[in-house]
């Protein structure tokens, strides 16, 4: 599986050359890759179906315990079946939608997504899916963003990345926090022994936040209608198909292992019929055809969430039917209208006129893969929607808005028809040429395979009960397209009657739709929280960056005050060990130093200040020597003279006394707040520090190893041997420090004659931007 | 636990307390001898906190148990080079700017206050 | 940078009649006579050889009493700067021993080469080897592969020295003869 995510990636790369030189039709050979990779999964599917998932881990950073795990499941087969099947699809229909700009980028963007999304779904390890899953959005972002030419494009794949970025960090964390409580990151490990406790909860919260964003549940669902400007392509297959199943995949996967968590069911049926209903709700209003499919897909989504979320073996096998109905219908839906587009320049309702005529063929692939979004006999979505009846037939809290939910589904699928291929009166009818075969072929082929998993319903319920079987070995119920007179029967036909009656008189009923309250629009919620956002950095910008570099670094030194200084003081050890020995030598020289020391800021003269800094290097040199460090004060000594010696060379060109001051410049007494309890706070650290031992230095395996590195100094022994790689990067520190001295003076050089005029620019230069 | 001198913590104490205070200073030299100085503490700081006073860790001299701990010296001797180099790079800075700019002292960023007007700006826009 | 050698366009002074042949200094007579200091000059012209050797015994002895590398090269360094200090630029320019980048060059390169040369060998970085000879006269010696590691460390310490009086000492000097006064 590793294998099929690299070479997703490795010849996403082959794509832009090969498309610049053979153009857009470049791409019908790349869909051979998302092709054999469905063959592939095809292959694999009687044994993963038969319970032998396939295993394959990869190590990657083994002390960290962290691994390229992948699993491939029967609910990894179906999202699998799904990601390559419409990939292909997509591809193929991109060869001819996209223009010559567009191709390259756009088709090795959906290859890379599309290994993503592999790597996703067969995961086996939490900071793999992780790393997939933003994969994944970065994807989307670049995708939505084309190019960056317009602003609504920019707008919107910020709006996409910004809102499941979002989600997906919060879900990173619930992830350490799941894989930290559990002691394992794989996953499969953690489903099959799930931990519980409080921290798990807030680990899963968090986690459902993450995969409400993706799959653009209720309230974060605005990005995915944004996303829209994005080509046909790339919303067939990211927004419709693959990508925003991944938050439904996340929940369709754990639900097993986490259903019986208090908040889980809840949390998840509420967003999810909510999603369901408000979706569908906007879908039935919109007339731009691409954004009403958006919409649809919202709400189908929400849909898929409840199924996935109840945690019972006949949703579960509803969701299932669902997740494949869904994938093929509403990627061949939004395949269409980017083929109307282009062949008509519009896919806006209120524009087209008598495509039906004008298409036949097209019409006839839109009405089979509407019936099935519609849940029409014999088409896969029946059977889902039966099935998801059939799972909630007790339940009516939970029934009745999924039935509603099911007629506003038929009516908004009777608005896209209509909107799409009737012959309106008033409009003209829409002419354009006809479309290549090749061009109708991918849709035509998803809806086909609508068509053969409905009148084929024991491959769909052999796919269904793979992932069902999680649940519970028995399992009575099966999909099927007769079950005799039963309610979810009567519901179906509820659903299509009573929604063929609103999508029919949708337009009298609009007028009756705008004397309703308005509801609040989340997109505005996300606006004002950006713009919110936007005015707290500022607002918090202005009033921290003042542009004053002391003031900067006395915040530092009063947050370090605060923060460990204020824990040391609390920490206070009970005893110190202090002593005063060595008074005859110690004192004397610390007497000295801090004399020297104090009066450096008080100096006027640059070299009166440069040279008790000196006394008091020697000072400390004097301090080593009594500490028992003569090779330390040989070294302390000689730099000090060094660094007296340069000083002096550079003080020759500088002026005598200090650059005086401008009145106000001066804070004083926060400064030495600052200065002086950093200062104290150094000094208790030094004597928590020395408390603090309580294991045998390590230096005594030094004493006894010098011996063998030939040497008798152990100091020496440990620059140039146990820790020589220390030494030679202090080395290298020195030469770069050097250059760099010698590269500013010589940069500093004074203008003469001909650098003048280069000065002068130069200054130019600098103030151009204010 | 090692008993400590409580001199030299002192003095730690006391540079510390200098240096920050040069390198809170306006004028460029006088933050280069900031970081000399605290250079300094940081130094004593170290030899002091990694064990007792002792004899030169040479061995053949002493017993090993009277050494004073060789660890912290390298350490030391390592940042007393380093902090050679720092100096010396920051003075190269000093200089430069006061040949540049006739002054060494850090003036307020412009740019950070520009930043500023931005907000001021963008809030008037808000309001109107 | 051979601008800092005296180059043609600074003509030899025409020597005079009691002038030596061979200096105390060999660039000090490029200075002005009011910067130049008699006794500096002789003191330095003694000591030199003598610091020098020092810093090599320091370099040498450093493996088993006080001292090592680093403290070699800074007595090294000392050496240089009181040339600099005693006979001005062109003096250090001849006693320097190389261009300083190049001294920098092979330091780093041969503690470097020291560094790496074991995993050559099939050994970790930094493995270190104690090479027993015995030379007639001294008797038995040891001498570690770390002890060019050290000279290496030497040198670049010796180097950076010399960089340091190139830029700050020379180049400000040339640009306070040629750009007047301090502002």
């Amino acid at each position: 599986m590793l294998i099929l995510v690299i070479a997703h990636l490795v010849v996403a790369a082959l794509v832009p050359p090969a498309a610049r030189r053979w153009g857009p039709r470049a791409l019908l050979a790349f869909a051979a890759l998302p092709t054999a990779a469905l063959a592939w999964t095809l292959t694999r599917a009687p044994g993963v179906l038969a319970g032998e998932a396939v295993r394959e881990t990869v190590k990657w950073a083994g002390t960290l315990d962290l691994s390229f795990a992948f699993r491939l499941d029967p609910l990894a087969l179906l999202v699998l079946l799904l990601v390559t099947g419409v990939g292909a699809a997509v591809l193929v229909h991109g060869a001819y939608y996209l223009d010559d700009a567009d191709a390259g980028r756009v088709g090795a963007l959906l290859l890379v997504f599309a290994g993503a999304m592999v790597g996703l779904v067969t995961a086996d390890h939490l900071i793999t899916l992780y790393v997939f899953w933003e994969l994944t959005t970065v994807c989307s972002f670049l995708l939505i963003g084309g190019v960056g030419a317009t602003r609504a494009e920019r707008k919107a794949a910020l709006q996409a990345l910004l809102v499941t970025a979002l989600g997906g960090l919060l879900m990173l964390l619930g992830l350490v926090m799941l894989g930290e409580a559990a002691g394992t990151y794989r996953l499969s490990a953690i489903l099959s022994a799930p931990p519980r406790g409080g921290l798990v909860e807030a680990a899963l919260a968090l986690v459902l936040v993450g995969a409400f964003t993706k799959s653009a549940q209720l309230p974060f669902h605005p990005w995915l209608p944004a996303a829209m400007v994005a080509p046909t392509p790339v919303s067939a297959y990211l927004h419709a198909a693959a990508m925003v199943k991944a938050g439904v995949y996340l929940v369709a996967r754990w639900t097993p292992a986490f259903a019986d968590v208090p908040f889980w069911r809840p949390a998840v049926l509420v967003v999810g019929l909510l999603t369901l209903l408000v979706g569908a709700w906007r879908a039935l209003a919109e007339t731009d055809l691409k954004r009403l499919l958006a919409f649809g897909t919202v709400s189908e989504l929400g849909l898929l969430m409840v199924l996935f979320g109840a945690g019972t073996p006949v949703a579960a096998s509803a969701g299932a039917a669902m997740l494949l109905a869904h994938g093929a219908f509403k990627a061949a839906l939004f395949l269409l209208t980017g083929v109307l587009d282009h062949q008509l320049g519009t896919r806006d309702a209120r524009e087209l006129s008598g495509v039906a005529r004008t298409f036949p063929g097209l019409a006839a692939v839109a009405v089979l893969a509407a019936a099935s979004m519609a849940g029409l006999p014999p088409l896969v979505g029946f059977l889902g929607k039966e099935a998801s009846y059939e799972a909630f037939a007790g339940d009516p809290v939970v029934l009745a808005p999924l039935v509603l939910g099911s007629v506003l589904t038929v009516a908004y699928s009777v608005r896209f028809l209509w909107g799409g291929f009737a012959t309106k009166p008033g409009v003209k009818a829409s002419a354009g040429q006809r479309p290549t075969i090749g061009f109708v072929l991918p849709p035509a082929v998803l809806a086909a395979a609508g068509l053969l998993l409905g009148l084929w319903p024991g491959l769909t319920d052999d796919l269904a009960r793979g992932y069902a079987n999680g649940y519970g070995p028995t399992q009575e119920y099966h999909l099927a397209m007769w079950h005799g007179f039963t309610a979810p029967l009567l519901f179906s036909a509820v659903a299509l009657v009573a929604g063929v009656g609103v999508g029919w008189a949708w337009d009298r009923l609009a007028a009756l739709r705008a004397r309703l309250p308005r509801a609040p629009e989340a997109q505005r919620g996300y606006e004002y929280g950006v713009r919110g956002l936007d005015a707290l950095a500022l607002q918090l910008t202005r009033r921290t960056q003042v542009g004053s570099l002391p003031l900067y670094l006395t915040v530092i030194l009063l947050v370090v005050l605060a923060g460990p200084g204020l824990l040391l003081a609390l920490h206070a050890p009970t005893s110190v060990p202090a002593t005063m020995n060595g008074l005859v030598v110690q004192v004397p020289l610390g007497v000295l130093v801090l004399a020297a020391a104090i009066a450096v800021p008080r100096a006027r003269h640059r070299l009166s200040a440069v040279l008790l800094t000196g006394v008091v290097g020697y000072g400390v040199a004097g301090l080593f020597v009594a500490h028992g460090a003569p090779d330390l004060a040989l070294t302390q000594f000689l730099v000090e003279t060094l660094v007296l010696v340069v000083f002096a060379l550079v003080l020759r060109r500088m002026p005598v006394r200090f650059t005086p001051l401008r009145r106000g410049w001066r804070l004083h007494w926060p400064r030495w707040l600052a200065a002086g309890g950093v200062g104290l706070m150094v000094g208790a650290f030094a004597l928590r520090a020395a408390a603090a031992r309580d294991q045998p230095a390590i230096s005594h395996a030094y004493l006894d190893h010098a011996e063998q590195a030939g040497a008798h100094n152990v100091v020496s022994a440990v620059l140039v041997d146990f820790r020589a790689l220390d030494t030679l990067g202090e080395i290298g520190v020195l030469a770069v420090a050097a250059v760099g001295v010698a590269s500013l003076v010589v940069g500093a050089r004074r203008p003469r004659r001909g650098q003048e005029q280069e000065r002068e620019r130069e200054r130019e230069r600098e103030e151009v931007p204010r | 636990m090692n008993p400590l001198d409580l001199t030299v913590v002192l003095v730690v104490a006391g540079l510390y307390t200098v240096g920050f205070l040069l390198v809170l200073d306006r004028s460029l030299m006088r933050v280069v001898l900031g970081f000399a100085v605290l250079g300094h503490g940081s130094n004593l700081l170290l030899l002091v906190v990694g064990g007792r006073p002792g004899a030169a860790p040479v061995l053949g001299t002493v017993a090993p148990g009277e050494m004073a701990d060789p660890l912290p010296q390298a350490m030391a001797l390592t940042a007393i080079v380093i902090t050679f180099g720092l100096t010396t790079f920051l003075l190269a800075l000093a200089y430069r700017s006061w040949t540049f700019t006739g002054h060494d002292t850090v003036r307020d960023d412009v740019e950070d206050r520009r930043l500023g007007s931005v907000a001021d700006r963008r809030a008037r826009e808000e309001r109107e | 940078m051979s601008a800092d050698r005296p180059g043609p366009d600074t003509p030899p002074r025409p020597r005079g009649k009691h002038q030596p042949r061979d200096r105390w200094l060999p660039g000090a007579h490029e200075l002005p006579v009011p910067r130049r200091s008699m006794l500096l000059e002789v003191v330095t012209r003694l000591v030199f050889p003598a610091v020098l050797v020092l810093s090599l015994y320091l370099l040498l002895a450093g493996h088993h009493r006080t001292g090592g590398g680093f403290s070699g090269g800074l007595v090294a360094s000392q050496a240089f700067v009181l040339r600099y200090l005693a006979g001005g630029r062109a003096d250090l320019a001849r006693a320097a021993p190389a261009e300083p980048q190049k001294v920098l060059g092979v330091g780093l390169a041969l503690a470097a080469a020291v560094a790496l040369t074991p995993l050559l060998l099939g050994q970790p970085v930094l493995t270190s080897a104690v090479l027993h000879v015995e030379p007639p006269v001294f008797g038995p010696v040891e001498v570690p592969s770390s002890l060019l590691f050290d000279a290496g460390v030497y040198l670049v310490v010796v180097g950076v020295t010399l960089k340091l009086l190139r830029s700050l000492g020379v180049r400000i000097e040339r640009e306070t003869d040629n750009g007047g006064e301090a502002r």
